[in-house]
């Protein structure tokens, strides 16, 4: 029971970072298929860097400065460019599947993971959990008290009123973004060098696809956001829990326990989409 | 022509990056020229290009059929999944069909698999409002783990130490076509005759009038009386066979077996197919081309190199994307 608790807490950690970068995204306005690969390039910024300098928060920041990037070209396509919100998170998703392959077998001679981290170099995952668990206060604080928070729910509710009142919505939504993809990375990277001790291709496994379910289910609130995503961590890691037991000399196969969260993530949405009303602006663009 | 020459420059600017990558990975630049000559310029290279480009019309059909009614479906690479896995069931039942019935039962046992995948996230928007993309990428995830484990449990090989099935009977083995020694057959012409099928479909039937009314403007598919829910339902069963046809080429034509992981992605390029040939099912068939000639090359070139891993492609298909989409933003930009 103990260990099902703590491989839960350990699983939903990253999807708590994701979904509330995700949060402050679409709260702005901006659609945010791209978590996905946010996820997955920290995760390799990480890990490169964590292996080149055995600094696991200089990796961290790396990680963090790489998957702004990401979340930048995003609101350059989104915001600037004004290209379809799915199509330049599709774009970027695939960027992020093939990079990591590509300068992995550059740098470590291998195109399906990197080199082990050492354990004194790794990230503690204790503190990561912590952290995550803290954060939704805090992104609770900014969105509901703060300037910023106001602006930020104005640009996803209603773009015109941001505008009339000659604040740009092009930039409230392009720093969202920016601060949404640093606070995503911090799962990345805690996938890496935190859970993991490398990466590994496609170790993500759709993690910013189900954090951005548990947006939806929590209804782009930070707190319930923060329940949904320990939620869908807890369905993580009940294959752990099952795979080991038989009934009558008959074990499940794996593969229909792995299937378990996407098929309750799916089952969730399926249910209570009903009652989710998005923020109203939410992939439009302003011109 | 707009489009044609926009198209040019996006393949100009990935092919300037691609030089420059190989410079900077001080590989010799001679890899790109074999890798290219490889791809284009002899018949086994071009061969294989071909037998490449057959699943990415079929999944860039199914992704601009949904686009075309506003829809987005991320799932053609669960869909073709089920395609596939359908075939290698239905063989298993009927060992003893000979070739003039089993391919086309084959390539209908296929789409008919692929539809019944291409109903669920059809049925959650029409019934219950849930958005697609999130349904169609988690059930990509949910077919692959059952696939899976139908490869591995109930049709797997025995004799084999690899995850895979058994070799389909021989009345299910296509022949190939003018290339010999490479896999082309006979589902890239099928594969065309469905991209003109579906372009009367969008374009000379009331029912793909109805769903560009729908793509354009729900309202006025609305209020002139189109019933929304049935018609999301219509375009993602059909597009879901579209996706599950992608089978008919690697099993039928290629392997004769169902390999775990057979697919590198068809789905998610079919996005990319789909945008490049903005919707338009007869351009489909050229964009298709490209990226099948994207995806031989790719490989080719990791072959000829010393250090460049295949996913390259994945970052061409990217730029591209990223290019052509924005389009209009550059030449805002020139106008000013």
């Amino acid at each position: 029971m103990i260990e099902l608790l703590t491989s839960s807490l350990r699983l939903s950690a990253p999807l708590i970072f994701a979904a509330m970068g995700g949060l402050l995204c679409e709260r702005a306005g901006v659609a945010t298929i791209c978590l996905e690969g946010v996820l997955l390039i920290s995760a390799f910024t990480a890990a490169s860097v964590d292996l080149l300098t055995l600094n696991p928060i200089a990796s961290v920041v790396a990680g963090m400065f790489a998957g702004s990037i990401f979340m930048g070209l995003h609101a350059f396509l989104t915001q600037k460019a004004k290209t379809d919100h799915i199509i330049s998170g599709v774009a970027i998703n695939i960027l992020a599947a093939g990079l990591p392959p590509l300068l992995s077998q550059a740098w470590f001679g291998s195109s399906t993971n990197t080199p082990s981290v050492p354990t004194a170099a790794r990230l503690s995952a204790a503190w990561m959990i912590a952290i995550s668990l803290v954060l939704p206060l805090g992104i609770h604080y900014l969105i509901y008290r703060t300037r910023f928070g106001l602006r930020i729910r104005s640009a996803g509710d209603g773009p015109e009123a941001l505008q009339t009142a000659g604040v740009s919505v092009e930039k409230v939504r392009t720093l969202a973004l920016l601060l949404g993809g640093a606070l995503t990375s911090l799962g990345g990277s805690y996938l890496s060098i935190g859970h993991s001790s490398q990466f590994l291709r496609d170790m993500t496994a759709g993690g910013g696809f189900i954090a951005l379910a548990a947006v939806i289910f929590g209804k782009w609130r930070p707190i319930p956001v923060l329940f949904a995503s320990l939620f869908f961590g807890f369905t993580e890691a009940l294959p752990m829990i099952l795979q080991g037991i038989s009934w009558k000399g008959i074990s499940i196969p794996v593969q229909w326990i792995q299937t378990l969260p996407y098929l309750l993530t799916i089952g969730i949405l399926v249910t209570t989409i009903g009652s989710a009303r998005p923020p109203r602006a939410i992939g439009s663009n302003q011109n | 022509m707009k489009q044609l020459f926009s198209v040019s420059i996006a393949l100009l600017v990935s092919l300037t990056f691609l030089v420059l990558l190989l410079f900077f990975m001080g590989e010799d630049l001679n890899a790109l020229s074999e890798a290219l000559q490889h791809t284009f310029l002899n018949r086994f290279g071009l061969g294989y290009t071909l037998f490449y480009t057959t699943p990415l019309i079929f999944t860039g059909l199914s992704v601009a059929l949904c686009f075309h009614a506003g829809l987005f479906n991320i799932g053609a690479e669960g869909q073709l999944l089920w395609g596939a896995i359908a075939i290698v069931a239905f063989s298993r039942y009927f060992p003893n069909l000979p070739p003039w019935s089993a391919i086309p039962l084959s390539f209908v046992v296929a789409a008919l698999a692929g539809s019944l995948w291409g109903f669920l996230p059809g049925y959650f928007k029409a019934k219950r409002g849930t958005h697609e993309v999130i349904t169609t990428i988690l059930l990509n995830f949910i077919a692959l783990s059952c696939v899976n484990y139908l490869i591995l449990y109930p049709f797997k090989n025995p004799e084999s130490q690899s995850a895979e099935t058994s070799v389909l009977p021989a009345g299910y083995q296509l022949q190939t076509l003018w290339f010999p020694t490479t896999p082309v057959n006979v589902s890239l012409i099928i594969a065309i005759a469905v991209a003109i099928a579906v372009y009367v479909l969008l374009f000379r039937t009331s029912f793909g009038f109805e769903l560009r009314t729908m793509g354009q403007s729900p309202r006025a598919a609305v209020f002139s009386g189109v019933l929304l829910s049935q018609r999301t339902l219509a375009v993602f069963m059909i597009s879901g066979a579209l996706a599950g046809l992608v089978a008919t080429n690697d099993i039928l034509g290629n392997e004769h077996k169902l390999i775990e992981g057979f697919s590198p992605g068809y789905g998610f390029t079919g996005i990319a197919v789909a945008l490049l040939a903005r919707n338009h099912p007869i351009g489909i068939i050229f964009s298709s081309f490209l990226f099948g000639s994207l995806q031989n090359f790719s490989r080719e070139l990791e072959f000829f190199s010393q250090n460049i891993s295949k996913e390259v492609s994945l970052i061409l298909q990217a730029i591209l994307i990223i290019l052509v989409s924005t389009r209009d933003f550059w030449q805002r930009r020139r106008l000013k």
